[in-house]
Protein backbone atom coordinates (compact mmCIF):
# COMPACT_ATOMS: atom_id res chain seq x y z
CA UNK A 1 0.00 0.00 0.00
CA UNK A 2 2.84 2.39 0.78
CA UNK A 3 4.29 1.99 -2.71
CA UNK A 4 0.88 2.73 -4.21
CA UNK A 5 0.58 5.82 -2.01
CA UNK A 6 4.00 7.09 -3.03
CA UNK A 7 3.77 6.45 -6.74
CA UNK A 8 0.19 7.73 -7.01
CA UNK A 9 0.97 10.89 -5.09
CA UNK A 10 4.06 11.52 -7.22
CA UNK A 11 2.39 10.95 -10.58
CA UNK A 12 -0.57 13.09 -9.56
CA UNK A 13 1.75 15.87 -8.41
CA UNK A 14 3.53 15.88 -11.76
CA UNK A 15 0.35 15.59 -13.83
CA UNK A 16 -1.61 18.25 -11.96
CA UNK A 17 1.41 20.47 -11.49
CA UNK A 18 2.08 20.50 -15.23
CA UNK A 19 -1.65 20.85 -15.96
CA UNK A 20 -1.69 17.65 -18.00
CA UNK A 21 -5.17 16.87 -19.31
CA UNK A 22 -7.03 13.94 -17.76
CA UNK A 23 -7.03 11.01 -20.15
CA UNK A 24 -10.68 10.01 -19.99
CA UNK A 25 -12.67 13.11 -19.05
CA UNK A 26 -13.21 16.35 -20.94
CA UNK A 27 -10.98 19.10 -19.60
CA UNK A 28 -9.97 22.59 -20.66
CA UNK A 29 -6.51 22.05 -19.20
CA UNK A 30 -3.49 22.64 -21.37
CA UNK A 31 -0.02 21.43 -20.40
CA UNK A 32 2.25 24.23 -19.25
CA UNK A 33 5.10 22.56 -21.15
CA UNK A 34 5.02 20.64 -24.44
CA UNK A 35 4.80 16.86 -24.34
CA UNK A 36 6.85 14.71 -26.70
CA UNK A 37 4.83 13.24 -29.55
CA UNK A 38 4.66 9.44 -29.09
CA UNK A 39 4.73 8.98 -32.85
CA UNK A 40 8.17 10.59 -32.92
CA UNK A 41 9.52 8.56 -29.97
CA UNK A 42 12.87 6.79 -30.41
CA UNK A 43 12.81 2.98 -30.22
CA UNK A 44 13.88 2.79 -26.57
CA UNK A 45 11.00 5.09 -25.57
CA UNK A 46 8.56 3.30 -27.81
CA UNK A 47 9.45 0.01 -26.10
CA UNK A 48 8.45 1.47 -22.73
CA UNK A 49 5.33 3.08 -24.16
CA UNK A 50 4.30 -0.31 -25.57
CA UNK A 51 4.57 -1.82 -22.10
CA UNK A 52 2.55 1.01 -20.58
CA UNK A 53 -0.31 0.86 -23.07
CA UNK A 54 -0.37 -2.92 -22.67
CA UNK A 55 -0.47 -2.72 -18.88
CA UNK A 56 -3.34 -0.21 -18.88
CA UNK A 57 -5.07 -1.49 -22.03
CA UNK A 58 -4.86 1.91 -23.69
CA UNK A 59 -4.31 2.93 -27.28
CA UNK A 60 -1.77 5.62 -26.38
CA UNK A 61 0.56 6.34 -23.46
CA UNK A 62 -0.95 8.56 -20.74
CA UNK A 63 0.30 12.16 -20.71
CA UNK A 64 2.22 11.76 -17.46
CA UNK A 65 4.42 9.07 -19.04
CA UNK A 66 4.75 11.08 -22.24
CA UNK A 67 6.15 13.84 -20.06
CA UNK A 68 8.64 11.45 -18.49
CA UNK A 69 9.84 10.47 -21.96
CA UNK A 70 11.69 13.79 -22.14
CA UNK A 71 14.34 11.91 -20.16
CA UNK A 72 14.53 8.39 -21.53
CA UNK A 73 16.63 7.05 -18.69
CA UNK A 74 14.22 8.36 -16.10
CA UNK A 75 11.22 6.84 -17.88
CA UNK A 76 13.03 3.53 -18.26
CA UNK A 77 13.74 3.50 -14.53
CA UNK A 78 10.51 4.88 -13.11
CA UNK A 79 8.03 2.92 -15.21
CA UNK A 80 9.11 -0.53 -13.94
CA UNK A 81 8.78 0.74 -10.37
CA UNK A 82 5.29 2.05 -11.15
CA UNK A 83 4.33 -1.25 -12.74
CA UNK A 84 5.61 -3.21 -9.74
CA UNK A 85 3.71 -0.98 -7.32
CA UNK A 86 0.47 -1.81 -9.15
CA UNK A 87 1.10 -5.48 -9.89
CA UNK A 88 -0.83 -8.25 -8.10
CA UNK A 89 0.93 -9.19 -4.88
CA UNK A 90 -0.55 -9.45 -1.40
CA UNK A 91 -3.03 -6.84 -2.60
CA UNK A 92 -4.52 -7.43 -6.00
CA UNK A 93 -4.38 -4.90 -8.77
CA UNK A 94 -8.00 -3.84 -8.39
CA UNK A 95 -7.55 -3.08 -4.69
CA UNK A 96 -4.44 -1.07 -5.50
CA UNK A 97 -6.36 0.97 -8.06
CA UNK A 98 -9.13 1.55 -5.49
CA UNK A 99 -6.48 2.79 -3.06
CA UNK A 100 -4.96 5.01 -5.75
CA UNK A 101 -8.42 6.41 -6.48
CA UNK A 102 -8.92 7.12 -2.76
CA UNK A 103 -5.50 8.78 -2.62
CA UNK A 104 -6.34 10.89 -5.67
CA UNK A 105 -9.68 12.00 -4.25
CA UNK A 106 -8.05 12.89 -0.95
CA UNK A 107 -5.26 14.74 -2.74
CA UNK A 108 -7.82 16.52 -4.92
CA UNK A 109 -6.09 15.35 -8.08
CA UNK A 110 -8.29 15.71 -11.17
CA UNK A 111 -5.79 13.72 -13.18
CA UNK A 112 -5.54 10.93 -10.63
CA UNK A 113 -9.27 10.59 -10.02
CA UNK A 114 -9.87 10.34 -13.75
CA UNK A 115 -7.09 7.85 -14.36
CA UNK A 116 -7.56 5.53 -11.39
CA UNK A 117 -11.36 5.49 -11.54
CA UNK A 118 -11.17 4.39 -15.16
CA UNK A 119 -8.57 1.77 -14.34
CA UNK A 120 -10.48 0.44 -11.33
CA UNK A 121 -13.64 0.24 -13.44
CA UNK A 122 -11.75 -1.63 -16.12
CA UNK A 123 -10.51 -4.12 -13.53
CA UNK A 124 -14.01 -4.77 -12.19
CA UNK A 125 -14.99 -2.07 -9.68
CA UNK A 126 -18.78 -2.22 -9.27
CA UNK A 127 -21.11 0.71 -8.57
CA UNK A 128 -21.68 -0.56 -5.04
CA UNK A 129 -17.97 -0.92 -4.33
CA UNK A 130 -17.39 2.58 -5.73
CA UNK A 131 -20.09 3.98 -3.44
CA UNK A 132 -18.55 2.25 -0.44
CA UNK A 133 -15.09 3.51 -1.37
CA UNK A 134 -16.26 7.10 -1.59
CA UNK A 135 -18.08 6.77 1.74
CA UNK A 136 -14.89 5.62 3.45
CA UNK A 137 -12.93 8.43 1.79
CA UNK A 138 -15.50 10.94 3.04
CA UNK A 139 -15.59 9.52 6.57
CA UNK A 140 -11.84 9.48 6.99
CA UNK A 141 -11.34 12.88 5.45
CA UNK A 142 -13.70 14.00 8.21
CA UNK A 143 -11.98 12.33 11.13
CA UNK A 144 -8.43 12.99 10.00
CA UNK A 145 -9.18 16.71 9.88
CA UNK A 146 -10.88 16.60 13.28
CA UNK A 147 -7.88 14.74 14.68
CA UNK A 148 -5.43 17.22 13.17
CA UNK A 149 -7.47 20.25 14.25
CA UNK A 150 -7.34 19.02 17.84
CA UNK A 151 -3.78 17.64 17.55
CA UNK A 152 -5.01 14.28 18.80
CA UNK A 153 -2.19 11.93 19.70
CA UNK A 154 -2.52 8.31 18.50
CA UNK A 155 -4.34 5.76 20.64
CA UNK A 156 -1.75 3.16 19.71
CA UNK A 157 2.04 3.15 19.68
CA UNK A 158 2.93 2.58 15.99
CA UNK A 159 6.42 1.35 16.91
CA UNK A 160 5.02 -1.66 18.72
CA UNK A 161 3.96 -4.72 16.80
CA UNK A 162 2.09 -6.10 19.81
CA UNK A 163 -0.08 -3.02 20.27
CA UNK A 164 -3.38 -4.49 19.06
CA UNK A 165 -5.89 -3.95 21.79
CA UNK A 166 -3.39 -2.25 24.05
CA UNK A 167 -4.01 1.28 25.17
CA UNK A 168 -1.29 3.84 24.55
CA UNK A 169 -2.51 6.71 26.74
CA UNK A 170 -1.35 10.25 26.32
CA UNK A 171 -0.23 11.16 29.84
CA UNK A 172 -0.89 14.85 29.32
CA UNK A 173 -4.54 14.30 28.57
CA UNK A 174 -5.97 14.83 32.03
CA UNK A 175 -3.20 16.87 33.60
CA UNK A 176 -3.57 20.03 31.59
CA UNK A 177 -6.51 22.39 31.93
CA UNK A 178 -7.91 23.39 28.56
CA UNK A 179 -11.12 23.84 26.66
CA UNK A 180 -13.34 20.83 26.34
CA UNK A 181 -14.57 19.89 22.84
CA UNK B 1 0.05 17.76 22.27
CA UNK B 2 -3.73 17.88 22.23
CA UNK B 3 -5.23 21.36 22.33
CA UNK B 4 -8.37 20.25 24.18
CA UNK B 5 -9.13 17.97 27.07
CA UNK B 6 -10.55 14.81 25.54
CA UNK B 7 -13.68 13.74 27.35
CA UNK B 8 -13.27 10.57 29.38
CA UNK B 9 -15.64 7.74 28.47
CA UNK B 10 -17.38 7.84 31.85
CA UNK B 11 -18.19 11.51 31.32
CA UNK B 12 -20.25 10.82 28.22
CA UNK B 13 -24.03 10.62 28.33
CA UNK B 14 -25.46 7.43 29.79
CA UNK B 15 -27.13 6.52 26.53
CA UNK B 16 -23.76 6.71 24.78
CA UNK B 17 -22.17 4.10 27.04
CA UNK B 18 -23.70 1.36 24.92
CA UNK B 19 -22.09 2.91 21.84
CA UNK B 20 -18.77 3.00 23.69
CA UNK B 21 -19.09 -0.70 24.50
CA UNK B 22 -19.97 -1.44 20.89
CA UNK B 23 -16.93 0.53 19.75
CA UNK B 24 -14.62 -1.49 21.99
CA UNK B 25 -16.14 -4.70 20.67
CA UNK B 26 -15.92 -3.48 17.07
CA UNK B 27 -12.20 -2.76 17.35
CA UNK B 28 -11.48 -5.57 19.85
CA UNK B 29 -9.88 -3.16 22.27
CA UNK B 30 -10.34 -2.48 25.97
CA UNK B 31 -10.66 1.31 25.81
CA UNK B 32 -12.74 3.88 23.97
CA UNK B 33 -10.63 5.60 21.28
CA UNK B 34 -10.11 9.33 21.60
CA UNK B 35 -11.88 10.01 18.33
CA UNK B 36 -15.04 8.29 19.53
CA UNK B 37 -14.95 10.35 22.72
CA UNK B 38 -14.33 13.56 20.81
CA UNK B 39 -17.21 12.86 18.43
CA UNK B 40 -19.61 12.04 21.26
CA UNK B 41 -18.70 15.16 23.20
CA UNK B 42 -21.40 16.78 21.07
CA UNK B 43 -23.86 13.88 20.86
CA UNK B 44 -25.95 15.57 18.17
CA UNK B 45 -22.86 15.32 15.97
CA UNK B 46 -21.32 12.12 17.23
CA UNK B 47 -24.35 9.87 17.22
CA UNK B 48 -25.34 10.29 13.57
CA UNK B 49 -21.68 10.34 12.53
CA UNK B 50 -21.14 7.10 14.44
CA UNK B 51 -24.11 5.48 12.76
CA UNK B 52 -22.84 6.55 9.32
CA UNK B 53 -19.38 5.28 10.16
CA UNK B 54 -20.52 1.90 11.43
CA UNK B 55 -22.71 1.46 8.38
CA UNK B 56 -19.99 2.47 5.94
CA UNK B 57 -17.24 0.34 7.49
CA UNK B 58 -19.20 -2.91 7.67
CA UNK B 59 -18.60 -5.70 5.20
CA UNK B 60 -20.32 -5.00 1.89
CA UNK B 61 -19.11 -5.11 -1.67
CA UNK B 62 -15.76 -4.34 -0.06
CA UNK B 63 -14.64 -6.15 3.06
CA UNK B 64 -14.05 -4.34 6.33
CA UNK B 65 -10.33 -5.00 5.92
CA UNK B 66 -10.32 -3.42 2.48
CA UNK B 67 -12.15 -0.41 3.88
CA UNK B 68 -9.59 -0.08 6.65
CA UNK B 69 -6.89 -0.03 3.97
CA UNK B 70 -8.70 2.80 2.19
CA UNK B 71 -8.96 4.63 5.51
CA UNK B 72 -5.24 4.15 6.02
CA UNK B 73 -4.55 5.55 2.56
CA UNK B 74 -6.66 8.63 3.29
CA UNK B 75 -4.80 9.09 6.57
CA UNK B 76 -1.45 8.73 4.82
CA UNK B 77 -2.27 11.25 2.12
CA UNK B 78 -3.55 13.67 4.77
CA UNK B 79 -0.40 13.02 6.83
CA UNK B 80 -2.61 12.32 9.84
CA UNK B 81 -0.63 10.69 12.62
CA UNK B 82 -3.73 9.85 14.63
Amino acid sequence: MAYVAGVTHALNAVADGLRLSPEFSPSPRQPVLPLPDPAQAPPEVKAVFDEIVGFYALDRPPPVFRWMARDVGFLQSYWPATRQAFTDRTLDRLMKEILAFAASMTGKSDYGVDFHLREARRLGLTDQALTETVEVVQLFNTVTKIADALCLQPDFDPRRSDHLGAHHPAPSNTARPSTNV
Amino acid sequence: MEIVRVTEAHELAAEDQRFCDATKAWFKIDFVPKMSRVLLTVPEFGRPYGRASRRAMADGALTRAQKELIATMVSAINVCEY
